[in-house]
């Protein structure tokens, strides 16, 4: 056993920093071969998956001493897994997996750097999930975006320059922000930035003699709610995902965006009072909009990739409420269903720009009056952009269905209008997903799909994308036949928070180190201190 | 109860999904091997649905857990009492038989696998249904449902009209769902379960009406009710076996069967407006049937109005009745799709009757089928459909309810009329069109399944539920099938006689009169047209096009002008840029080195900080 964990410690290590490394080497050896160049990067690329697969045999021992696994090593690189983020952990080293799939086969100038900074950019994502210590937390998301500004600024689309200099503002903005607000949060617990753990803040916090100056919570919130497109700060997002390259968008709209959520779990919602009092109705009416107003823009949209980029947005609403209703109500049924929501819609949202970038590849075009008919002559290409539609609005059998019913029923005490406005993203979703798959695959060939065939004739989906998108709707299936496979990671914490949540908005009791949680675990501080 | 019928409802419900995923895995390019695979799969789990029907008793049940959220239980397991048994051995029967007739029917389709895994993803879903024993598996399987039947909708998808059918059929379907969600959440708040058994227990006498009213709305979109019936008639934009199989005998079915599940959790308000418009739906689709010349859309009208018919049964509290009356119509509307759809075959593809007509000599085998079962759709005395819709027409007259039996009484003339014209047309008289006049009798695979459905059970399904299965296989039906007595002086069985002398021998008479044409068409072009114009259609067209648009547009515009241009670009973007002018650095002119220069600037600050602390 004690083998074992030592082995399983070192693995941990290995995924994260072994893209890091080869990412490194690319940047560096520009000398090497073209098939050493895509054998080394294929390395980097499959590795994580590798070791999240062993991590989920029963062989590498049983999920609690993964969940308890630490690394300390030197300055900020104290790693360890917990509840919430090993399934994001797992969902980002799938994702990663298949973006860097898809840039293998990409043609692009040059290719050496472009693979080497997309690595860097899963490592950062990886270890963003695999760290305890918060400072260390923000070490690695700007590791992780500095690569992801500079991919979108050389190797992007239509309008990449304003799209990333947009990112860029708001992004910092949003980190400092939340940064600002995390570190007043440090200063009341009386925390040095060495040993701020997740659990060692909120435990300092439930100690603090002294209230949390009253801007701590919004500054968090809204911050890290930035990073995450929460609405009115959601301009960046759908530009910003348009306009990066295809694996740039798997990544960030995939795994990457989840840090601002993952945050919001972690370090606001168990002592902040985010769900509570004037800041806790500013937090539902944003999520709200989030939901409904991006939904509706979503409909007004005739650009493939602009409206999966919108719906990547929309689809936050959800998370969000999930999240508002763990806090303010101590629902955690809302929390549970939130870190469900960004696991799979990370699968899914990942699997659709891959495949609209398939359909961009062959027919030049993501302009929907431009598509039409694709399906009889890419019927895989079809067959597989419609699971990922099915996926990602919530078809039973996915991921994503599990989070948005969850999110439904733990809205269950609120309002009827509330729960049927929230409801209702059921409908819009399906309306515009639907309608862009009548208009891109079926129907008659539109004229552009005529004269493209003419010229320059292409072909159903290949090997390598037939994989990428195989393997994340395989992992969406996977946690939708058997959800149990995240809520064994995350029930415990989200009853943990949610509880936590309620007592720290109730008048505190002075001065008495209780050890939080209402989890079955006894001795469990409730965010993550396995 | 006894292990063994749980293993039993296992291979029922995951054969054919195994089958699903084999045949669009490994199959897709071998279609003839799909279908005969997929029909073996369906007549083994109609054998084994059989086994159980007449071996199992009592209830049998099985549960697990499949994840915990928060503190709510996800839970899936199987709930099989006598009204299960039933509905899985109508579905899974009908199913076996249409899959047969596919293969002959589908012959020359090149999409033949996919055709018919999505026949298998479909039996799965439905198959879900009928076994769930709690609502949110009930929802998963309702959802899987609309997903296959959007995709067999689509299996013609390069058509326009088969994209624009699917989409509408499953965002409908959606519609009513949204309301179906609801309806659970609050299940859950209300009494703090979803299974159905715990349900009845905490429901007690006196349910809110939000629950019903709420339930209710997924009943209106499978079950294609008023208002949500729209999509049911361009549904038939898919193969006519899938318009047989969903469109026909289960899917649209399986909101009557959930419905007599929950019935303990209906209101007396919720039950009156099932019925009445129910009932107002019957009358209503069965004179629109009238209006319709293509054969399909003329029997999707017949599907609504006998749904209408069955919602009223619920209505008038008698979900046994709806239930009786969904396993008969089962039988003989198959019988009358798969008749349709051997007609549609002889015709060389033609579905417009006005374009047929003496085919009673050229079809035999599918003329003598598709009449037996259009007088089980009369409700001719000791014809399938007689035991259950006399047996609804009569619960009506004895609780008193008029407006019901009046709309009742006008369902049973319509559904002669529409019946009478369709025979009229399409089987006696000549031939109205070239494709009429070399039609050619259907192959083996497609004969033998109509005349198994229509001759034994479409015309004997009443008969022989009534003396031959044992009374303890079908509990539920059992005390329905035990009232029915046949009498003259009944008023269920003074209308039914009168609907079809007038009805059915009139419209014979009167659809003779013109040929080549709708003879009310020409007496009366107005109520023809009455008839035929869709209104909610145009109603809800007008949403789309009209106030939805310009609402979805608006807002886009307002996102884009106020929080992205007045907030971001002017208020925020200003405060930088005046930032920017003083570090001789502007932003909006957008080069590189700029911000990178402010990425470094703010790391800079941070590490400072930190550093400083």
């Amino acid at each position: 056993m004690d083998t074992f964990s030592t082995l399983n410690a070192w693995l941990l290590v290995t995924a994260i920093f072994l893209p890091v490394l080869i990412g490194l080497i690319l940047l560096a050896g520009r000398v090497l071969p073209r098939s050493g160049v895509s054998g080394l990067a294929f390395l980097g690329f499959a590795v994580p998956a590798a070791v999240v697969l062993w991590f989920l045999l029963p062989v590498s021992g049983p999920l609690d001493a993964i969940l308890r696994l630490r690394v300390d090593g030197p300055w900020l690189f104290k790693l360890g897994l917990n509840g919430v983020s090993a399934p994001l952990f797992a969902m980002t080293a799938i994702v990663g997996l298949a973006a860097g799939l898809k840039a293998l086969i990409q043609e692009v100038e040059a290719r050496t750097t472009y693979l080497g900074l997309i690595l860097f950019m899963f490592g950062g994502t990886l270890a963003v999930f695999a760290t305890d210590n918060i400072i260390g937390f923000y070490f690695f998301h700007e590791f992780a975006l500095i690569p992801t500004f500079i991919l979108t600024l050389f190797w992007g689309g239509e309008g990449r320059r304003s799209a990333a200099m947009q990112m860029a503002i708001y992004l910092t903005v949003g980190a400092m922000l939340s940064l600002g607000g995390i570190l007043i949060a440090m200063e009341v617990a009386g925390l040095s930035w060495n040993d701020a753990t997740f659990a060692a803040l909120f435990q300092g916090l439930f100690a603090a003699d002294a209230p949390l100056p009253a801007a701590t919570g919004a500054m968090t919130l809204f911050g890290l709610g930035t990073l995450a497109s929460l609405f009115p700060f959601h301009s960046w997002a759908a530009p910003g995902y348009s306009a990066a390259p295809t694996p740039v968008s798997m990544l960030h709209a995939g795994a990457l965006k989840k840090f601002g959520l993952y945050g919001i779990v972690m370090i606001a919602a168990a002592s902040m009072q985010i769900g509570q009092g004037t800041l806790g109705q500013w937090f539902f009416w944003c999520a709200l909009a989030n939901l409904l107003i991006v939904g509706l823009i979503c409909m007004a949209q005739r650009d493939l990739k602009q409206l999966l980029s919108w719906s990547s947005v929309a689809h936050m609403g959800p998370i969000f409420l999930g999240l508002w209703v763990g806090t303010a109500k101590g629902e955690a049924a809302g929390i549970d269903a939130a870190i469900f929501l960004m696991v799979a819609h990370g699968l899914s949202c990942a699997a659709l720009f891959l495949l609209a970038n398939a359909v961009r590849t062959r027919t030049g075009t993501y302009r929907f009056e431009e598509l039409g008919g694709l399906a009889a002559r890419t019927p895989v290409l079809a067959a597989f952009f419609i699971a990922a539609t099915m996926a990602s609005i919530g078809l039973p059998g996915f991921g994503n269905f599990w989070g948005e019913i969850g999110v439904f029923l733990s809205l269950r005490a609120e309002p009827l209008w509330v729960q049927a406005l929230v409801a209702s993203t059921v409908v819009v979703s399906a309306i515009y997903a639907l309608r862009a798959v009548a208009t891109v695959f079926f129907g008659p060939a539109s004229k552009h799909i005529e004269e493209r065939a003419a010229h320059a004739p292409f072909g159903d989906l290949g090997f390598t994308e037939r994989l990428a998108a195989t393997l994340l709707l395989g992992a969406s299936m996977t946690i939708g036949f058997v959800p149990s496979l995240v809520t064994q990671c995350t029930n415990t914490d989200a009853r943990g928070i949610a509880a936590a949540a309620l007592r720290s908005a109730s008048p505190k009791t002075p001065a008495v180190p209780v050890i939080p949680p209402a989890a079955p675990k006894a001795t469990t501080p409730a965010p993550s201190a396995r | 109860m006894s292990p063994d019928f749980s293993s039993l409802v296992h291979w029922i419900l995951f054969l054919p999904l195994g089958a699903a995923a084999l045949s669009a895995l490994f199959l897709r390019r071998s279609g003839a091997i799909a279908a005969w695979f997929s029909t073996a799969t369906a007549f083994t789990i109609a054998g084994l649905s059989l086994q159980l029907l007449l071996q199992s008793s009592g209830t049998v049940t099985w549960h697990v857990e499949l994840a915990k959220l928060g503190e709510i239980s996800l839970g899936f397991g199987y709930l099989i009492d006598a009204n299960a048994r039933l509905m899985l051995f109508v579905v899974t029967f009908v199913a076996a038989w249409i899959h047969l007739f596919s293969v002959g029917y589908m012959q020359d389709d090149a999409a033949r696998g996919r055709f018919f895994a999505g026949l298998s993803v479909f039996m799965f879903s439905i198959l879900g249904i009928v076994v769930a024993d709690n609502l949110l598996m009930t929802f998963i399987f309702w959802e899987l449902v609309g997903f296959s039947s959007y995709m067999l909708i689509a299996h013609y998808f390069d058509k326009d009209f088969a994209a624009a059918a699917s989409k509408k059929a499953f965002i409908t379907n959606r519609i009513g769902d949204l309301g179906f969600i609801l309806g659970i959440a609050l299940c859950l708040k209300e009494y703090g379960t979803l299974d159905f058994v715990a349900l009845k227990a905490a429901a007690g006498s006196t349910v809110p009406v939000a629950v019903g009213a709420l339930l209710m709305c997924g009943f209106l979109g499978k079950s294609a009710q008023f208002p949500l019936h729209v999509w049911l008639t361009d549904a038939m934009a898919g193969p006519t076996p899938v318009s047989a199989l969903i469109h026909a005998a289960t899917m649209v079915a399986a909101g009557v069967f959930f419905m007599a599940r929950v019935s303990f959790l209906l209101a007396p308000e919720v039950l009156q407006w099932i019925a009445i418009s129910g009932a107002g739906m019957a009358a209503l689709a069965g004179l629109c049937a009238l209006a319709q010349t293509d054969i399909k859309k003329s029997l999707a009208y017949s599907t609504l109005a006998h749904l209408g018919i069955m919602g009223c049964a619920i209505g008038l509290g008698r979900p046994d009745l709806a239930v009786l009356h969904m396993a008969m119509h089962a039988f003989f509307k198959a019988t009358l799709f798969l008749g349709a759809g051997s007609v549609i075959h002889g015709c060389h593809h033609e579905q417009d009757m006005l374009k047929m007509g003496g085919l009673l000599k050229k079809m035999p085998l599918t003329a003598a089928t598709f009449i037996a079962a259009t007088l089980s759709n009369c409700a001719v005395p000791f014809f399938a459909g007689w035991y259950s819709k006399d047996a609804i027409i009569e619960a009506a007259w004895h609780g008193h309810n008029l407006p019901v039996f009046a709309f009742l009484a006008i369902a049973a003339l319509a559904t002669c009329l529409y019946s009478g014209r369709m025979i009229r047309l399409v089987f006696l008289g000549e031939a109205n069109s070239e494709a009429a006049e070399h039609a050619h009798e259907s192959p083996w695979t497609m004969t033998l399944p109509i005349m198994v459905l229509g001759l034994v059970f479409a015309v004997g399904a009443g008969f022989a539920a009534h003396y031959l299965i044992p009374a303890s296989s079908l509990q539920v039906v059992h005390q329905a099938l035990e009232e029915m007595h046949f009498s003259f002086t009944a008023p269920s069985t003074i209308i039914g006689l009168l609907a079809l002398v007038l009805g059915f021998g009139g419209a014979l008479k009167f659809y003779g009169t013109v040929r080549g044409a709708d003879a009310l068409q020409v007496v009366s072009p107005r109520t023809y047209h009455l008839l035929e114009h869709r209104w909610m259609d145009g109603l809800y067209r007008w949403w789309i096009d009209g106030p939805q648009r310009r609402i979805i547009e608006f807002i886009a515009f307002l996102d884009l002008m106020l929080i992205n241009g007045v907030a971001v670009r002017w208020i925020a973007g200003g405060a930088t840029a005046a930032l920017g002018n003083l570090t001789g650095l502007t932003f909006h002119r957008g080069q590189t080195r700029g911000y990178a220069l402010w990425i470094v600037i703010g790391s800079a600050l941070l590490a400072w900080y930190l550093l400083a602390r």
